[in-house]
């Protein structure tokens, strides 16, 4: 415990990232009123600066790992990992929006970027809180920031209901998650992950090994429900779908992300002693979200409501690596999250792009002859989704070849076979976008694609490029993940 | 003894306000049901020597938030729904739910404490008393979930501002 | 220049990948121009890669043009590729036909031309890497990549019913190919090593060793891949559906080449790992090519639609490859790996032929033809040496590979070589029948209007074919010493631990020492 009320100026550089974006993001409240409509599109440049510096210090505050705020906050390579991965998550959604709501309801928003920068602290604080009082914090912030921006467009109907759907499904899953923080402090005498882990392995195991079962399950109910892992996934179609298509990429991107960190760093500090006991639960709970992600996105002719099955179906694979509980498994997590981010967030800003005004053009026959009508779009969406499938030279095949790597390292040889023959089906919807993108004759009524602003065309052609290399060559975030993986602990 | 008596006072208050809560037609009578749950509530902390939480019950919860709670509903004309069903046909399933909960409460009760473990910081009262312990606590070790916690309600707030906002058609 | 000479098989692979980026960047609506283009840049593949014949025959069963180098650090992945006698000919078959293929497109593909020519030149790119690859890894890379541009060639420029076959193309080899990637990084948590000619080694020293159980479940799993790609009965079913709809050029490329990716990779990764499980599973996989071989045989003579007649026909004629392989004697797999590039180069002219008929009359129903000899001379002459040619009528090149390949059934099994004449027979009925009723007898009308004789182009897409069936009929010589000595290695991983009791040695008992060696 600090003798001071001050805190030291390596605490301070570890919270920076959050610091800046807090303050960068209240001073942002401040002169939205006080900039003119047309200057709106300001407030976009100024989250785009407060991002890259948050980013900027992140990597410095990595130069001096370690503890801050008597162990409340930790800088590691994982957590830089995670911060750099939202940070980035948050940027190009940044991108994606400049303009959108300018299309859909004629003037710029400025609250909405200073709410992204809200929610990076939200998740930069779930990917390197060591306490469980912080960790919730940053989930309630991020998930908060997120029920608005899901219902920002408030005239719209679906909108509404998304919003509506995921506060108060999203409410009661933190609720759970809250309770069994709640036992776990009271089994053990702590909210903080290692002393949490000290007292498991000193002996609260054995004195209430049943009621240790049932807290982390509690938790295990909230962490489902934030990585929309079956059966508590329902809400994601209904809120992707209904979400303005930026808000979505950023829903379930980011903040899928950094709820992976947040169970991740649980599972393989606090927790890890219980590990041999959660794998069933896990595995299941893998296979399930796998199998219902796949064969419902199978049936959807939304390509919103597609895309959101088929990021339960991912969120399914990287449990796989979960479940592996080992430092290759949390390598292989965290490669997966970084090239997941990049093709979920890339395809959601085609997605924007072709469905126009309104979000007209959501159904998947409107992407019928787009390699004519935008050839550059359609091959960008290609990239993507032979991302999404798992063909080799794109990130999504590493991903899942490390994925099942880690996971037949640890034996889980059926759960391995499975997830392969998943992946296989999957292959099924994504092939179909592309069947009508290159194989169908354009609609009678497919207007012209509206023709791309600048920033949205920079967050498709980053995601693109980032998606190739990692296809190309993986090494160097593989590296960094292998090496962050071994210091949790 | 006067505790224990003090105790199942309480708890009774507790109990019995929420049940009225979720039954009482009017909205006002369920609010004032509410307040008298929270008081039962606030007395369990007091027992518990945990003065600084009984206040903040007291103040926050009685004095602040059900109030506006009250002034809101007074304001509101909910005169309709105090027509409505007060439960839906599912009220079987949430009285299972309740039953098992409770059952399952009462099982680890059985078991006696050593089912509860024995928290690893039993900390004996401090002779400074309970509030300067806590606000040792907040300031020092939970100093940034302390700050963090006001980010949370501005987020709330830009929500709700949002939410109330002029339509813009 | 050794620099050039060393790396000409490097030279070889990428080439066509920068041709179809090259490709990409071509103007949109200038049509003859792309044509022109890929002709050029495909000729000048295969130009480079006859450099590589030279260097390989003169060291027949060693590995020539090796470069071995890092990808990635970790896990150990390294871009390791190198040419010997198995793979020459198969790298220089898929050169060859790619230039073969834009001629025969010229004007059969009208609409999207710059892509087509560029996914046809990606295609050349993912198939020679297939052939050429020794790390695992990397040929897993490899044939994933092939499979996306055949699987744009057939949706976007086949018949009415595409999408449907181009779907069912790519699902069936995806499954398959996935279960081999847990197959392949199993086999990488065991030894550390992508490399397959480490892991060869490692397997043949006793060094990794695999339980009779788990060898024989990686067996399964590479070889239901490649099985699925052959395909063998009973997983043939995407294959007269692909064929079918596909373009001819994609049909050409997929019977040519790509189904030889499944044979070739049977012997090039399932017996050298695996030799006991190949060992104990060769009567069962012999009967199954063998139900295939007539299968194929019985349902092509009762097709209407040529297409899907050549297409069966393939069941049946890599239902020989696959037998001659398991018969595990040298004129069986020197048969096979034969009959690969006999397949490929008479099946290839037939698709090429069925194509030209087609740009005529626009059917492929043998029905709505009759007396082609009448207006196109040329072009029944040329369609009957074909037919002749993959008959197997001596002189020619498929007599070889079916030749070796019943010897050796012969030798290990007569009821084998039984069976497999009797497809033999089967293939002479149904091809001689279809060749009567579409080119003989009376000429209707429609043909008579329609069908014209060979042009140029035509000509000059299909004289080289016409060579090659005569030369690999004549001049065996030329081509087999290479396979034959490459075949010689393989044999001896794949036969028992004990020479003397070669033929006999029990399974239990080689595996048995393998593991005492550990």
């Amino acid at each position: 415990m600090p003798t001071s009320f001050i805190p030291t100026a390596a605490d301070l550089l570890r919270l920076s990232p959050d610091i800046v974006l807090t303050a960068g993001g209240a001073l942002m409240m401040v002169i939205e009123p006080l900039t003119g409509a047309a200057r709106k599109a300001r407030m976009a440049a100024i989250a785009v600066l407060l991002i890259a510096a948050a980013m900027a210090l992140s990597v410095m505050a990595y130069s001096d790992p370690g503890t801050s705020f008597s162990g409340m906050l930790v800088v590691d390579g994982f957590s830089t990992f995670f911060r750099i991965l939202v940070y980035g998550c948050g940027l190009l959604t940044v991108l994606m929006s400049v303009d959108y709501f300018k299309r859909e309801r004629g003037s710029e928003s400025g609250e909405y970027y200073a709410l992204i920068v809200f929610s990076l602290v939200g998740q930069s604080l779930m990917a390197s809180a060591n306490e469980l009082v912080l960790l919730f914090i940053g989930l309630e912030i991020s998930s908060i920031a997120g029920y608005i921006m899901a219902g920002y467009l408030r005239d719209d109907k679906r909108n509404n209901e998304s919003a509506l759907k995921y506060f108060l499904l999203g409410s009661f899953a933190t609720a759970f998650m809250l309770y069994g923080v709640a036992w776990i402090y009271g089994l053990t005498g702590s909210t903080n992950l290692d002393t949490v882990r000290r007292a498991i392995l000193g002996g609260a195991m054995e004195q209430s090994g049943q009621m240790l079962m049932i807290a982390t399950a509690l938790m295990f109910v909230g962490f489902a429900f934030k990585i929309s892992a079956a059966p508590f996934h329902v809400w994601a179609p209904d809120v992707y779908q209904g979400a303005p298509a930026p808000v979505a990429a950023f829903l379930s991107a980011g903040a899928k992300a950094a709820a992976f960190a947040m169970l991740v760093r649980v599972a393989a500090s606090a927790f890890f002693p219980l590990s041999a006991k959660w794998e069933m639960l896990l595995w299941a709970t893998a296979l399930a979200t796998m199998i219902v992600g796949n064969f419902a996105a199978l049936r959807q002719s939304n390509i919103k409501r597609m895309l959101a099955y088929s990021s339960v179906a991912h969120a399914g694979y990287i449990l796989v690596a979960v479940t592996a509980h080992s430092e290759v498994g949390i390598a292989a997590v965290m490669f997966y999250l970084a090239s997941y981010v990049l093709m979920t967030i890339g395809v959601f800003a085609v997605v924007t792009l072709v469905a126009s005004k309104g979000e007209r053009f959501v159904e998947i026959d409107d992407f019928s002859g787009l390699v004519q009508r935008q050839p550059m779009l359609a091959i960008a969406l290609t990239i993507f989704l032979f991302s999404l499938i798992g063909i080799p030279l794109t990130g999504g095949f590493f991903a899942k070849f490390y994925v099942f790597k880690a996971a037949l390292d640890s034996n889980l040889t059926w759960l391995t076979i499975l997830g392969l023959l998943n992946s296989a089906a999957a292959a099924f919807y994504y092939l179909r976008v592309l069947v009508v993108m290159y194989m169908k004759p354009a609609a009678e009524g497919a207007g012209p694609v509206d023709p791309a602003g600048i920033g949205i065309k920079a967050a498709i052609v980053a995601s693109a490029v980032g998606t190739l290399y990692l296809g190309v060559y993986p090494s160097a975030v593989l590296d960094f993940a292998g090496k962050a993986a071994q210091l949790v602990k | 003894m006067l505790d224990t008596m003090f105790f199942y006072m309480f708890a009774l208050l507790a109990v019995a306000g929420a049940i009225l809560t979720i039954t009482m037609r009017s909205a006002v009578h369920c609010a004032i049901s509410l307040i008298a749950s929270l008081a039962g509530v606030a007395g369990l902390y007091l027992l518990q020597k945990a003065e600084f939480l009984f206040a903040v019950q007291l103040v926050l919860y009685i004095g602040g938030i059900m109030v506006l709670f009250l002034f809101v509903i007074m304001l509101v004309n909910l005169d309709s729904a105090a027509k409505e069903r007060q439960f839906h046909r599912r009220w079987a399933g949430g009285a299972v739910a309740a039953v098992l909960a409770g059952a399952s409460a009462l099982w680890l009760l059985s078991k006696g404490a050593p089912s509860f473990g024995s928290p690893v910081a039993q900390a004996a009262p401090s002779p400074d008393g309970n509030v300067e312990q806590l606000a040792d606590l907040l300031f020092r070790q939970y100093l940034v979930p302390f700050e963090l916690a006001s980010l949370l309600l501005l987020v709330a707030i830009v929500g709700s501002v949002l939410m109330a906002k002029k339509r813009t058609s | 220049m050794t620099l050039f000479s060393d790396r000409l098989l490097d030279i070889v692979l990428f080439l066509p990948a920068i041709g179809f980026i090259i490709g990409l960047l071509l103007p949109r609506d200038n049509n003859e121009l792309v044509r022109r283009y890929t002709l050029a840049f495909s000729l000048l593949v295969f130009i480079v890669s006859l450099g590589l014949i030279g260097t390989v025959t003169a060291n027949p069963g060693g590995s020539s043009f090796v470069t071995d180098e890092v990808w990635i650090e970790y896990p150990s992945i390294r871009y390791h590729v190198a040419l010997d006698g198995l793979s020459l000919w198969l790298v220089i078959l898929s050169t060859l036909l790619t230039p073969i293929c834009v001629l025969i497109s010229w004007k059969y593909i009208q609409k999207r031309c710059k892509e087509f020519y560029a996914f046809l030149l990606l295609l050349e790119c993912g198939v020679i890497g297939v052939f050429v690859s020794l790390d695992l890894f990397l040929f897993y890379v490899f044939w994933e990549v092939s499979l996306v541009p055949m699987y744009f060639l057939i949706g976007i420029w086949g018949h009415e019913k595409r999408i449907y076959a181009a779907v069912k193309f790519f699902l069936y080899t995806l499954t398959g190919s996935l279960l081999m990637l847990a197959a392949i990084i199993w086999l990488y948590n065991k030894s550390g090593t992508f490399d397959l000619l480490l892991l060869t080694d490692m397997i043949q020293k006793g060094r990794l060793a695999l339980s009779s159980g788990e060898s024989f479940w990686l067996f399964l799993a590479f070889f239901f891949a490649f099985a699925i790609k052959v395909p063998l009965f009973p997983l043939h079913t995407w294959l007269p559906d692909a064929h079918g709809e596909a373009p001819t050029a994609g049909s050409v490329m997929l019977a040519s080449v790509m189904l030889k990716m499944g044979t070739y990779a049977i012997v090039r990764v399932c017996l050298p790992l695996f030799p006991e499980a190949s060992r104990e599973a060769a009567p069962y996989i012999i009967t199954l090519s063998i139900i295939g071989i007539i299968y194929g045989a019985l349902v092509a003579m009762v097709q209407p639609n040529m297409k899907r007649l050549v297409a069966y026909s393939s069941v049946s004629h890599l239902g020989f490859v696959v037998l001659g392989i398991f018969t595990f004697t040298q004129a069986g797999i020197d048969g096979a790996v034969y009959q690969m590039l006999n397949h490929g180069v008479s099946t290839g002219a037939l698709f090429i032929l069925v194509g030209y008929l087609y740009e005529r009359r626009h059917s492929l129903e043998i029905a709505d033809f009759g007396g082609v000899s009448t207006p196109a001379p040329w072009l029944s002459t040329i369609f009957v040496i074909t037919t002749l040619a993959s008959v197997g009528l001596p002189l020619l090149n498929n007599f070889v590979g079916e030749f070796l390949v019943l010897q050796a059934a012969m030798q290990v099994n007569i009821l084998y070589a039984v069976f497999a004449s009797l497809g033999v027979i089967l293939s002479a009925v149904y091809m001689l029948w279809m060749v009567q009723r579409t080119f003989y007898g009376d000429t209707p009308d429609a043909v008579r209007h329609h069908v014209t004789d060979m042009t140029g182009r035509e000509w000059a897409a299909m004289i080289p074919l016409l060579i090659l069936m005569v030369w690999m009929g004549i001049g065996t010589q030329s081509f087999l010493p290479p396979i034959r000595a490459n075949n010689q290695k393989t044999l001896e991983m794949v036969q028992p631990q004990a020479p003397a009791v070669a033929a006999t040695a029990s399974p239990a008992e080689t595996t048995g020492e393998v593991r005492h060696a550990h």
